[in-house]
């Protein structure tokens, strides 16, 4: 009888404790993380590269080389533009994951577009970023060129204002990356999807552009 | 003989094992380092005091890695002496490329919206700091190319309209305040072991004069002192060899 009645207090009290332990953790129910589209094919492995860079593009200023593009990306016309005084700083390390595909498994990219006082960031840490996706890769151009977030990397937008889904692309392509006067370094932001974004945020491509100052390497 | 030509062998062995530990010591001893900073506003007034705001420091870089460091801040002001927003800076470095160990570069951004400095003296709706330091070859290069200031306002001196580059160290007098270099870029090293360089986008000087006295045979000049200094748009880099 006590032992029935020691079971009466002791297992609602479990399940209360589960219930509040789950209500109470941090995780968000609901992913504030925008979908990503789903034409996009999974990488081949890469080298362990890592590129670094950072700078300002003034789009538009395209790099006229179309080998600087990345492969599969959109043309310059088939998005809004992103146009204006954009500055950028990133840090990316590459590596192949356990299916054989290039992904960055650490990085950090901090993107600001002065027009809109909008400021981007991305953070990636053992391959996924602060969403819990993970984030492929791939370069191009003799190794000369990254693409990072083939299907989108979800960035932080205005601090924790909202999230995008963003994609980069970074050509090293001599030193100093910006001397005399634009490129031969050339970078490239694209927001993807929008979730949860601020409306003054701009959505759309600033097309693979020559760098107004700064630079980029690939290491 | 055998035993002497064998002797040969172990010796030649033991010169090929020395010649290249020490080749590979001289490719790892190389004294390759980066270093970089950016900030968006400082100032240290008798009117009031802020430390450098939105700092990123770049961390240190050793072998053939990245880092990176960022910092941002929605802005405030310090009294009558400095308000800003939308301050964001980062600082980047790398050493060694693909088929080159000894590359080295470091990058760094600083960047602001609406500065208005000692209650309207001196404003701009943006101001963009940037440095690069990097290995060509042709020796170590600094540059601060993309530094611009946009819609600049000096009261009693002029303003400059859109975004737009300003000749480096540019010196305007402020009476009664002291004066402000446009653009002051500081560099170091000697191109061969290294280069480095600073770039203030505005840098004011506060000065007063102390003592000076004048009398029916003529006036004394005071001393100038600095009295303070406030900096908007800071960003520096240096690479080693």
């Amino acid at each position: 009888m006590m032992r029935e009645h020691r079971s009466l207090i002791v297992w609602p009290s479990l399940i209360a404790a589960g219930v509040l332990a789950v209500a109470c953790t941090d995780q968000p129910s609901v992913s504030m993380a925008p979908n990503r589209p789903s034409f996009w094919v999974a990488p081949p492995p890469c080298p362990a590269a890592k590129f670094t860079g950072g700078g300002r593009i003034d789009p538009p200023h395209p790099d006229p080389d179309p080998a600087d593009r990345a492969p599969g990306t959109p043309g310059p016309a088939e998005r809004p533009p992103i146009v204006g005084k954009t500055t950028f700083g990133f840090n990316v390390f590459l590596g192949t994951d356990g299916s054989g595909h290039c992904i960055v498994t650490k990085g950090e990219i901090q993107v600001v577009h002065h027009p809109s006082k909008t400021r981007w960031h991305v953070s990636i840490h053992n391959g996924v970023d602060d969403f819990g996706e993970t984030v492929f890769a791939s370069t191009y151009n003799a190794g000369r060129c990254v693409l990072v977030g083939l299907d989108g990397m979800t960035a932080r937008v205005n601090g924790q204002a909202g999230s995008e889904l963003t994609r980069m692309s970074a050509c090293d392509k001599g030193e100093p990356g910006s001397s005399p006067g634009f490129g031969p370094d050339s970078w490239r932001w694209e927001t993807l999807a929008t979730a949860n974004t601020p409306s003054t945020a701009p959505s759309g491509d600033t097309d693979q552009t020559l760098l107004t100052g700064g630079n980029i390497q690939a290491h | 003989m055998k035993a002497m030509k064998t002797q040969w062998v172990y010796r030649f062995a033991a010169l090929g094992l020395l010649s290249s530990l020490t080749a590979g010591f001289t490719a790892a001893g190389v004294a390759q380092s980066v270093s970089g900073q950016a900030y968006g506003a400082y100032a240290n007034t008798p009117l009031g005091s802020v430390g450098q705001t939105a700092l990123a420091v770049l961390p240190p870089v050793s072998g053939t890695d990245g880092a990176i460091a960022t910092a941002e801040s929605d802005g405030g002001s310090v009294g009558g002496v400095l308000s800003a927003d939308f301050l964001n800076s980062n600082t980047t470095g790398a050493l060694g490329t693909q088929g080159d160990p000894s590359a080295a570069s470091a990058q760094s951004v600083a960047s602001l919206g609406n500065v208005d400095i000692l209650s309207g003296l001196i404003t701009a709706t943006g101001v963009v700091a940037n440095v690069v330091s990097t290995r060509t070859a042709s020796g170590l290069v600094s540059n601060a190319n993309g530094s611009t200031l946009t819609n600049l306002a000096i009261a009693g001196v002029g303003s400059l309209a859109g975004d737009q580059p300003v000749a480096p160290n540019t010196n305007i007098s402020l009476p009664g305040v002291g004066y402000v270099v446009l653009n002051e870029q500081i560099p170091s090293g000697d191109g061969v072991s290294s280069s480095g360089l600073t770039v203030n986008m505005i840098h004011v000087y506060l000065q007063s004069v102390i003592g000076g006295v004048c009398t029916p045979l003529g006036c004394l000049p005071g001393t100038v002192t600095k009295t303070g200094e406030i900096i908007v748009g800071s960003a520096s880099s240096t690479v080693a060899m």
